[in-house]
């Protein structure tokens, strides 16, 4: 089996003026992923690496980092594959993991994104019903859950937060991941207050700051759009009065489906 | 930072999955309006959210096409046709998925509260998967007689988990995330409090409270091979336990039919529920041996059992003969496309097959744990088997034991029961509020000085100089309880384990962890995961020793058979006043005119 060199940006700012690469060696094994070889470098060579995991199957969004210089999911990335990427270093057998771009570094590999959650709660990324609320399910098609294009499955990862130059320098663009969620609830026909939302982002730190980079889309790792969300918010917010007219429709044929199908 | 802050709120919950969620909205709702949710990871990487297959509720919006069987065609019920699922049924079928060891009055509340929740879900937002006329889609799953998985495609867990966070945070509900459970305050029958650390900045907390709730999940990390997350290291149940509280039903651990092979990460039972079959090295689908009726859809203890015994019988694949084939290349692309899209993301990052062409490699993984800390349908916690009240003390989740599941959970049954008694809970602890509740003083002992303490052992050198490797340690009694506390057990081998781990509970004085830093310290995080594994991996073998029975998911071969007689009853554990655990047995609640213990066929 080949060894390879795990190269890691570390940095303690307890300990550490400022940050410092450490190389480790792990055996490179078909079957392991990059977390299994942060894993194991943890617990069998320097108990002091630290990094943020835990359900290892790309759905709870805690393991985002910089692998080769592209941000990512490390629970899913296999490490061969890894290997096999050229290096930020140009250097052989060699995989390069840093924490996400554009934000304070907590340690090592964890980074502290109260600014990224901020703007996710700034979205009120919660639904805002009608208030006759009905007994049973609003009668939503599946067609209209097909044209959030998955934005529900979003993991809150940050891969793209941390990728995308307008956030580098910018923090008070409310980024894609927040602006991914308003999608969603502008999307979503049980949402009332479409109109608000639309002129919430219809501004120089709303949709219209993305300058279509696009690298948030090669990050998702979740095969997610942010950028198309982004766009199509833009073009939505010019015509906000009259989308909320059609939802207010909508809204009312949402409930009489239901009212009906009651008294049936 | 010399760990002396107390923090104090009227309702401490510590967990954000379903049900620590569901009870902090609730309360919020209720105007309870000092409510502090710990976490030890962010909310949104609760593990809550990693559940794919469905969440269980008589809906009856679907049912089979006439005339096409068991695994056939399900379409939507037309406007004004005989319903096709009803409450009872679904009651019917999670009493006998318990093997009768659930209390049926606590089932009763479970699927009846089960609608009116997945409407609210609907109406607070989730992202449903749809019929044809708009309703919420169902689809089939292990043991349930009807479809009744309501589901968003297979990342159900997820859209729930990140609906109710949302309603939190409407409700203006304080979290502290990433902040580690080291200790619950209780006293002469009352919870004060807990001990916690940020871990971000290494401070030891004392949060003051009315009402803890503990909604810490799950201990499947004691195993091998587990779809659990690395942060279900059963915390709160060691937790409550070494604070005096009982914990009921321990031995009874479900082993999830389908895991992936050599990992342990989930697929979702949907794939069986959509159509699925498994295949051993000869290619025979061999669940028509074990249950000929349900075949694949077999309840989950049943399922993991036939796995278990093809592959005992040589008839496993993979390298190591430990595996068995899921085989969904009959479904077609389209049904995989829109109904399993996770489970083939997953298939093909872990085991680099795509499941529309090709057979997946799986094997039987830990994954639920039925017991846990004993509760009423209020996520009261009782102290014993007359259900005298612990006054303040909640839980609920995985971490509870109402029971609901009994000996072997239902898939789809857990994210409802999450749901349902985190919900009962956030009503009850607001009941309790508003009804005048007072704060309890503290204990007088300097606890969160003894948890600096016992975190400043570990990272110290020992004296003797014998430094035991943490990773050694937790390998060791993680294959303990895979070969000897796994899916069949034995006098032998729930001896050996115990021997095992009594061993490693003497070894662990002897660990030393290799970070000393106060900042974000996961190392020494994880030695206190292992501490609470070794206490409540102890727990678990001791009830199974002295089962001598077998029922649900605890299969013994020296006993292969229900013995109602001697074993209709929950096990209770506690700690006695010298440290060791002490059995006791507390009496299942039954309808014996309605619903009395049968065979369990499928």
């Amino acid at each position: 089996m080949t060894n390879i060199t795990v190269r890691i940006k570390r940095f303690n700012p307890d300990t550490d003026d400022k940050p410092r690469w450490q190389d480790y060696t792990v055996a490179l094994d078909t079957e392991k992923t990059v977390l299994d070889a942060l894993e194991e470098i943890k617990s069998e060579q320097d108990g002091s690496l630290t990094f943020r995991r835990s359900c290892r199957h790309a759905i709870c969004g805690s393991c985002a980092m910089m692998v080769n210089r592209k941000n990512g999911l490390v629970c899913t990335k296999p490490l061969k594959e890894a290997v096999e990427e050229v290096g930020f270093f140009g250097a052989k057998n060699t995989v390069t993991i840093e924490p996400l771009p554009y934000l304070p570094v907590i340690k090592d590999l964890v980074v502290d994104q109260s600014v990224f959650w901020q703007q996710y709660e700034a979205v009120r990324p919660w639904v805002i019903p009608v208030e006759n609320i009905p007994t049973k399910e609003f009668r939503m098609s599946q067609a209209e859950v097909d044209a959030m294009n998955r934005a529900e499955t979003c993991i809150m990862c940050g891969a793209c937060y941390s990728s995308c130059p307008v956030i580098a320098g910018n923090k008070s663009y409310i980024g894609p991941h927040a602006l991914l969620k308003l999608f969603l609830r502008v999307m979503d026909p049980r949402d009332t207050e479409i109109e608000a939302r639309l002129d919430q982002i219809a501004n120089d730190n709303g949709a219209f700051r993305c300058h279509k980079v696009s690298n948030c889309i090669g990050a998702c790792p979740k095969g997610l759009n942010p950028a198309q969300a982004i766009s199509a918010l833009g073009n939505m917010a010019l015509r906000a009065n009259k989308l909320s007219q059609a939802r207010a429709e909508r809204l009312k044929t949402l409930i009489a489906q239901v009212e009906a199908s009651a008294s049936e | 930072m010399s760990d002396a802050r107390v923090i104090t709120h009227d309702v401490v919950i510590v967990g954000a999955g379903l049900a620590g969620s569901w009870a902090a909205m609730v309360a919020a709702r209720e105007g309870v309006t000092n409510i502090g949710v710990l976490s030890k990871v962010h909310p949104l990487r609760s593990h809550s959210g990693a559940a794919q297959g469905g969440i269980a509720a008589a809906l009856g919006n679907v049912r089979p096409v006439a005339g096409t069987g068991e695994d056939g065609a399900l379409e939507q019920v037309p406007a004004g046709a005989e319903p096709p699922d009803s409450i009872d049924l679904h009651f019917f079928d999670t009493v006998k998925g318990s093997d009768w060891l659930g209390d049926q009055d606590k089932i009763k509340v479970l699927v009846t509260d089960a609608i009116e929740v997945i409407y609210e879900y609907e109406h607070m937002g989730c992202v449903f998967s749809r019929t044809d006329d708009g309703r919420i889609n169902q689809r089939r799953f292990g043991g349930h007689s009807a479809p009744r998985a309501n589901f968003a495609a297979d990342w159900t867990g997820h859209v729930l988990l990140h609906t109710i966070h949302e309603q939190c945070l409407k409700h203006g509900v304080k979290f502290y995330s990433e902040w580690q459970l080291l200790e619950l305050l209780l006293e002469d029958g009352v919870a004060r409090g807990v001990v916690a650390m940020d871990i971000v900045s290494g401070e030891i907390v004392t949060f003051h409270a009315k009402a803890v709730l503990f909604a810490t999940g799950g201990y499947g990390r004691a195993w091998k091979i587990t779809s659990n997350a690395t942060a279900n290291t059963g915390d709160g149940v060691a937790i409550a336990y070494r604070a005096g509280a009982p914990l009921m039903d321990m031995e009874f651990v479900q082993f999830h039919p389908t895991g992936i092979y050599k990992h342990g990460i989930l697929m979702s039972e949907a794939c069986r529920g959509e159509g699925g079959y498994l295949l051993n090295a000869a290619g025979e689908r061999f669940m028509e041996k074990y249950a000929p009726s349900k075949m694949e859809l077999a309840p989950r203890d049943l399922v993991s059992r036939s796995e278990q015994t093809e592959i005992n019988e040589g008839r496993g694949v993979g390298d190591d003969k430990q595996g068995i084939y899921l085989d969904l290349r009959h479904l077609g692309k389209e049904k995989i496309m829109t109904r399993l899209p996770q489970v083939r993301e997953i298939a093909m990052n872990f085991l680099g097959v795509d499941i529309v062409y090709e057979l997946a490699k799986i094997q039987p993984t830990a994954h639920y744990s039925m017991g846990g800390i004993p509760t009423d349908v209020d996520g009261q916690v009782i102290a014993d088997a007359n259900e005298t009240p612990i006054v303040g003390f909640y839980a609920a989740g995985e971490c509870a034991c109402v029971s609901v599941h009994g000996a072997n959970r239902l898939g789809t049954n857990s994210l409802l029961e999450a749901s349902v008694f985190g919900r009962r809970a956030g009503y009850a602890i607001a009941r309790f509020i508003k009804g005048g509740a007072k704060l309890a003083p503290l204990p007088a002992r300097a606890a969160a000085a003894a948890q600096r303490a016992r975190l400043a052992r570990l990272m110290s050198r020992h004296e003797n100089g014998r430094n035991v490797p943490l990773k050694q340690l937790s390998e060791t009694l993680k294959k303990t309880m895979t070969d000897h506390v796994g899916i069949f057990r034995s006098q032998e081998s729930l001896e050996t384990a115990l021997a095992t781990i009594h061993r490693l509970q003497g070894d662990f004085q002897h660990v030393r962890v290799m970070d000393t830093s106060r900042r974000y310290n996961t190392d020494v995080l994880a030695a206190v995961e292992v501490d609470h594994m070794l206490t409540f991996s102890e727990l678990v073998a001791l009830g199974a020793l002295a089962r001598r029975e077998s029922r649900g998911a605890h299969a013994r071969t020296d006993y292969p058979t229900r013995d109602d007689n001697a074993w209709l009853k929950h096990t209770l554990v506690r700690q006695s006043s010298d440290g060791t655990p002490e059995l006791s047995y507390k009496d299942v609640t039954i309808d014996w005119e309605k619903c009395p213990p049968q065979a369990r066929k499928y």
